[in-house]
């Protein structure tokens, strides 16, 4: 199994080889990145290439880990124990009719290999990381309540992001293989670009990325990055704006500055 | 294979292990880098964990690989490195008596690859700058019993025939107390420390009480949620940085007092000199003064941990004006003081990077401190048994109090 990107997802070489190794050692990838690089958009391609079911875990503060694998819904039995009746389907005597699979859960059960996305994992703290660790590494967790262990039938194509905005552990980067992605060029955005708007004429397209850079490297808080550039260029196109673009006037600014305060700079600068 | 290739990554700070090396041994295995530029790729997938390190990995690569040792990549197979090198090793190891002969049944390969891996490494440190191969010119610290023993088997042939000297099996040396302070294992142990404290809305269910209340109310259900637990620890740091006592540790306490700061989002440090005389300091230049009552009005939950020599002239520590700074205006002796924060603050200790067998011969006032707070050295062991301390909250020693009291009005 190889993967070789899509017609949408522009995938550096070096990137391939390590999605190609990752898979083939059965390791989990941690991508790391300025917002905006395609990190969560790998494992959505990976899945799209390679024709595997994505499971997908958008990781919030709140996470344990656990529910990530299962959750045991003991209110719902309880209401059953006492109320149930036959329409529900559920015997209260089963426990399985109790357990519902989390995304982790599900990529280990199921019969066929799929794609697992832990997206931004650096919300959750630290212990919940270690946890999840020791179960992607054994590729199998416990369902404490039955004393279960459900192993993986075969090991998920995983994809970890992180933002970076805190420190991951070291054993936990110690178990994944991990790999930055660089904010791409104006060469390598010019083929994203192109990806994304085959028909899109070259004098606007040059002209916008150079303004497109230019206001990158003004230190905004959050500065614009790939999603915001290509909204930005589909609105300019449906506009029908005809290049060449200054950075001092930019039309549809709010398409690629978000916040407040960036807006409130680029204004300044201006006057 | 590779190996100067290793030394020279670890020679440049990047943390190679033997885990990483036979993960990288097997993915040679299947055939993941046909090439020198996806040879690059794994192995910095595999020994490169942080983006500090990608400069430097390059670097070495760059060096090793494209300095004119051609870029033609041998072909790899671990079961004859495992039968050449590896077994050439153990057979030395085993004739030298480092190991011992029963040690084949005894360890597991990957517990003898290891072994290997630590001498290797070990090795390379003593004979900076070569690039010797392991078991050559290597001495062992151990001693020996002659034994004689016949038919040792590894992979089915007999390497020896002769006697092997026998050492007692090194497996019983207990590692976890006389390991090093690293930063990595000290992180474990930090690990530990916990304050786990109900938090938030009440959301879980708790099902015990639950069923408990279901049954008194006839079987009608009455869910009952309580409170998550959840991580709450806040950790004060009380780091003596004064006097050149203090100096020779000054390495050993950064590594600590940096990982402590790494771990603990919720984590306070001062500073103080020799002893705690009405304040500590926030900056390290003890200029912005932090004072003590006020202290004693945070969370009596707060975990204090003080590092210091607790050595220093018993005056300081006993009279009323031993304040070491002549400007200092506090007229309580520093051993009140100390009681204060030690009958405040219930979870607190002394952590002490005098090692302990030396105690008895630097100061008695490192006795007198620690009766009044627990008192561990800076090993492994020692922080491990004060996050015991600090997790079970020792009651103020009272009773000893008392008897120091007393040993001090008689002596």
């Amino acid at each position: 199994m190889q993967f070789h990107g899509t017609d949408k997802y522009y995938l550096n070489p070096e990137l391939k080889e390590i999605v190609n190794i990752a898979m083939a050692m059965e390791k989990p990838l941690l991508v790391t990145g300025e917002a905006g690089t395609g990190k969560t958009q790998l494992a959505f391609q990976i899945s799209r290439a390679l024709d595997l079911t994505l499971e997908e875990a958008r990781c919030k503060s709140t996470f344990k880990g656990e529910e990530l694998c299962y959750v045991y819904d003991t209110v719902l039995r309880l209401n059953d124990s006492r109320f149930g009746t036959e329409e529900s389907g559920r015997d209260v005597n089963n426990i399985w009719d109790y357990l519902s699979f989390g995304p982790i859960g599900r990529a280990f059960m199921a019969d066929d290999r799929r794609v697992l996305l832990l997206d931004e994992i650096d919300k959750t703290d630290s212990d919940t990381q270690d946890n999840l660790l020791d179960v992607l590494e054994d590729g199998s967790f416990i369902i404490r309540e039955i004393n279960h262990k459900v192993k993986a039938k075969y090991m998920p194509v995983t994809v970890i992001t992180s933002n970076a905005k805190r420190e991951l552990s070291d054993p936990f980067l110690r178990r994944c293989y991990c790999h930055h992605i660089p904010f791409p060029d104006m060469e390598e955005m010019s083929r994203i670009v192109r990806l994304h708007y085959p028909e899109i004429p070259a004098p606007l397209m040059d002209s916008a990325l150079a303004v497109f850079y230019q206001l990158r490297e003004q230190g905004f808080e959050k500065p614009p990055a790939t999603a915001e550039l290509l909204d930005w260029l589909g609105a300019l196109q449906l506009d029908g704006v005809k290049p060449p673009l200054s950075p001092d006037t930019v039309p549809f600014l709010g398409t690629l500055l978000k916040r407040t305060q960036d807006l409130l700079h680029h204004k300044k600068e201006k006057s | 294979m590779f190996l100067p290739f290793f030394y020279q990554l670890r020679d440049q700070g990047i943390p190679v292990s033997l885990k990483y090396v036979l993960e990288f041994y097997r993915a040679l295995e299947k055939g993941l880098a046909p090439d020198l530029d996806r040879l690059f790729i794994l192995m910095r997938l595999i020994f490169v964990k942080k983006v500090e390190h990608f400069d430097v990995f390059e670097q070495a690569f760059a060096a090793y690989f494209l300095g004119g040792e051609g870029d033609s990549i041998p072909r790899f197979s671990l079961q004859a490195w495992v039968e050449k090198d590896f077994s050439r090793w153990l057979e030395e190891e085993l004739a030298k008596g480092t190991l011992a002969d029963d040690a084949l049944e005894k360890l597991s390969l990957t517990e003898l690859l290891q072994r290997f891996w630590e001498v290797a490494m070990e090795q390379r440190e003593k004979h900076r700058g070569g690039h010797t191969w392991v078991g050559t010119g290597g001495t062992s610290p151990f001693g020996h019993t002659g034994a004689e023993q016949e038919g040792i088997r590894v992979e089915g042939d007999s390497l020896h025939g002769s006697a092997l000297k026998v050492i007692e099996s090194r497996r019983y040396l207990d590692y976890a107390a006389s390991a090093t302070l690293r930063a990595e294992n000290l992180r474990q142990v930090l690990g530990a420390l916990k304050h786990m404290a109900p938090a938030g809305p009440p959301t879980e269910l708790d099902v015990d009480a639950t069923i408990d209340q279901t049954c008194k109310n006839g079987g009608e259900i009455d869910l009952v949620f309580t409170r998550e637990l959840r991580d709450r620890i806040q950790l004060m740091v009380l780091l003596d940085n004064g006097g050149a006592s203090m100096r020779p540790y000054l390495d050993l306490v950064k590594l600590i007092f940096g990982l402590m700061r790494d771990q603990f989002k919720d984590l306070d440090y001062y500073y103080f000199h020799n002893c705690i005389y009405g304040c500590v300091y926030s900056d390290a230049q003890r200029l912005t003064p932090y004072p003590i009552y006020q202290m004693l009005r945070r969370d009596p939950e707060t975990r204090v941990i003080i590092i210091g020599d607790a050595n220093m002239a018993p005056a300081e520590l006993m009279l009323s004006d031993g304040a070491i700074d002549y400007f200092s205006k506090v007229r309580v002796p520093g051993r009140d003081w100390l009681w204060q924060v030690r009958d405040y603050f219930g979870h607190s200790v002394w952590l002490n990077p005098i090692p302990r067998h030396r105690w008895p011969r630097e100061s008695q006032t490192i006795f007198q401190i620690g009766e009044i707070f627990p008192m561990e050295d800076l090993t492994l062991a020692g922080i491990r048994r004060a996050v015991e301390w600090l997790n079970s909250g020792a009651p103020p020693k009272k009773a000893s109090r008392q008897a120091a009291a007393l040993r001090h009005a008689q002596g």
